[in-house]
């Protein structure tokens, strides 16, 4: 619902970026899902291949992670990051052009993704695939969105800096230095080049980035839009702000440990991966105490979620933070992760934190921007209403099927006959996992359903919104906050 | 249990050693963030920053001795 103090606010801020930043994130979505649900029906179906490399499972999934992780999420990132740090630090923006240059720049780097990933060219490190000249390119502009949020911060007319920007903060810097130090490699061509790393070392560093890629981009950051998008949704503070302050200090000091449980049973040394293990553990507590700081902030109004659909998104977003920041820990431990590495599960629990937490909280806090920002109110309440429901629906699918896929998968592998020797071969097990794979096919189409009901609603808002003259009016300062 | 406790001392390398004062620097600077956002006498300072995002732009401050 937009007020006279979000018309204050178009006239007082930048959010032209914003804007783009936000419309850019939902299309990410539509094309991140789609491309999740093409390669998840190639493993169920393999014919979908066509024996064309361009689109093989191989080339299209670091594409499919890609769209989502770095598309999706960075635009929703950047675009809650600027429009969070101005509301809460009382000043626009530092830089409006190097806000324009970082719109501009990142979606130069997902446009060539879309291009070389399917092409084969790869440094084949996860999460981190693209070649060095994009990895430069993504560093220069990282940069760029992290100088303009700290000189916004510099200048801002409040004391105290609000803890959605220390989260925010904490996954900008982090990020270059995971980034830049993953990235380090030697070139010899345009498009190849070999890991600085090798071995054991090599493994590490890529485990390093990988699980902190999760840690603090896909936690921390999500964090900050959780810590503000939900006590400024749900019209209320958050439960406890000391326990934010203690969620935020720990997390920066406990999540750079943990890569190493990526590693159990390998050349790693076994104290490594012990050691990983014990601060997954320990990381719980930490985890737990945001959810609860954040599902707490409903206290003593829950009857919101009844009529509240945006709400709705963000506090089940809050419920899957918390499975699946208690099943990672459980996963970590080497008792656990003898059965459950290199199978399924680990799809499963990725999908619960993907789909369940970082894409429920994203298009919470992109629906709540939609009328804060075009200054009108959905174009169709019930479509997010239907949306929650396909996206929710379509994630318990998805992450029962690759649970069930994987627990069997883990116990096939290990399964002997008397005489000593495997029970099943492997393939056995891969023809075992159809059925599973068929039904993750249909959670993720689910999903996507959902995807394309919530860009269809937000383009006919912001038509409404063009229409109705409703953001013209907000920045002439002329719009009744009826009307709007 | 002395056994896997036991350090070789001599055997520490630089990277060893940056390691371990990290890692003993971190828990102190940890246990002093609890010690500080738990005393009881911080609450009502800390707790009033939760209203920050509920101020109207424009009157920042007035909940938490903004300027």
């Amino acid at each position: 619902m937009d007020t006279t103090s979000d018309q204050i606010a178009e006239r007082k801020y930048n959010f032209d970026v914003v804007r783009w930043f936000t419309i850019m994130a939902v299309v990410y979505l539509v094309l991140g899902a789609a491309i999740g649900v093409y390669i998840a029906s190639e493993l169920a179906w393999p014919a979908l291949n066509f024996d064309n490399p361009y689109i093989s499972f191989g080339r299209l999934r670091p594409l499919h992670t890609n769209t989502v992780i770095f598309a999706f999420g960075g635009c929703t990132l950047m675009a809650t990051a600027f429009y969070t740090v101005q509301r809460t630090c009382g000043t626009p923006l530092w830089s409006e052009k190097l806000a324009r240059f970082t719109f501009w720049g990142w979606n130069a780097v997902i446009v060539l993704a879309a291009i070389t990933l399917p092409l084969g060219f790869t440094q084949s490190k996860e999460y981190a695939e693209l070649e060095w000249p994009i990895d430069i390119l993504i560093a220069v502009v990282w940069i760029a969105f992290t100088l303009n949020f700290i000189m916004t911060i510099a200048i801002r007319k409040t004391k105290h800096i609000y803890v959605s920007n220390w989260f925010f903060l904490g996954m900008m810097v982090m990020i270059i230095y995971l980034h830049v130090v993953n990235s380090l490699a030697i070139p010899v061509g345009l498009f190849k080049s070999y890991s600085l790393f090798s071995g054991v070392q090599d493994a590490m560093i890529q485990w390093w980035w990988g699980h902190n890629a999760v840690g603090f981009y896909l936690t921390a950051g999500f964090l900050g839009i959780m810590y503000y998008f939900v006590p400024k949704q749900a019209n209320r503070p958050v439960y406890s702000y000391r326990l934010s302050v203690i969620h935020f200090w720990a997390l920066m000091f406990g999540y750079v440990w943990l890569g190493a449980h990526h590693l159990h049973y390998t050349a790693l040394p076994d104290w490594t991966g012990s050691l990983g293990a014990a601060v997954s553990l320990a990381m719980i507590i930490p985890s737990w105490g945001g959810a609860v700081n954040g599902m707490m902030t409903l206290s003593g109004a829950w009857d919101k979620l009844r009529t509240d659909y945006v709400l709705r998104f963000l506090i089940i977003a809050l419920a899957f933070y918390a499975m699946s920041t208690f099943e990672g820990p459980v996963m970590a431990l080497k008792t656990v992760n003898a059965l459950s590495h290199y199978t399924d599960w680990t799809i499963g629990h990725v999908h619960s934190g993907a789909l369940g937490w970082v894409a429920g909280i994203s298009i919470g806090a992109i629906y709540h921007l939609m009328t804060r920002l075009w200054h009108t109110k959905m174009w169709s309440e019930k479509l997010i209403n239907v949306h929650f429901w396909l996206a929710t629906i379509g994630t318990v699918l998805y992450i029962i099927s690759m649970w069930v896929a994987g627990i069997m998968q883990g116990l096939m592998w290990r399964a002997y006959d008397s005489f000593g020797t495997l029970a099943y071969t492997f393939i056995e097990s891969v023809a075992a996992m159809h059925p599973y794979y068929a039904m993750r096919a249909i959670g993720g189409t689910l999903f996507f359903l959902g995807a394309v009901v919530m860009l269809f609603n937000v383009l006919m808002t912001v038509l409404q919104s063009h229409l109705g003259g409703h953001l013209r009016q907000a920045r002439a300062g002329t719009l009744a906050p009826a009307s709007a | 249990m002395s056994d896997y406790f036991y350090t070789d001392w001599a055997a520490m390398t630089a990277a060893d050693w940056v390691g371990t004062v990290l890692t003993v620097v971190i828990f102190v600077v940890l246990s002093l963030i609890y010690f500080h956002v738990f005393r009881p006498r911080n609450k009502e300072r800390l707790e009033s920053y939760k209203h920050i995002p509920f101020d109207n732009d424009g009157d920042f401050g007035e909940h938490h001795g903004g300027n």
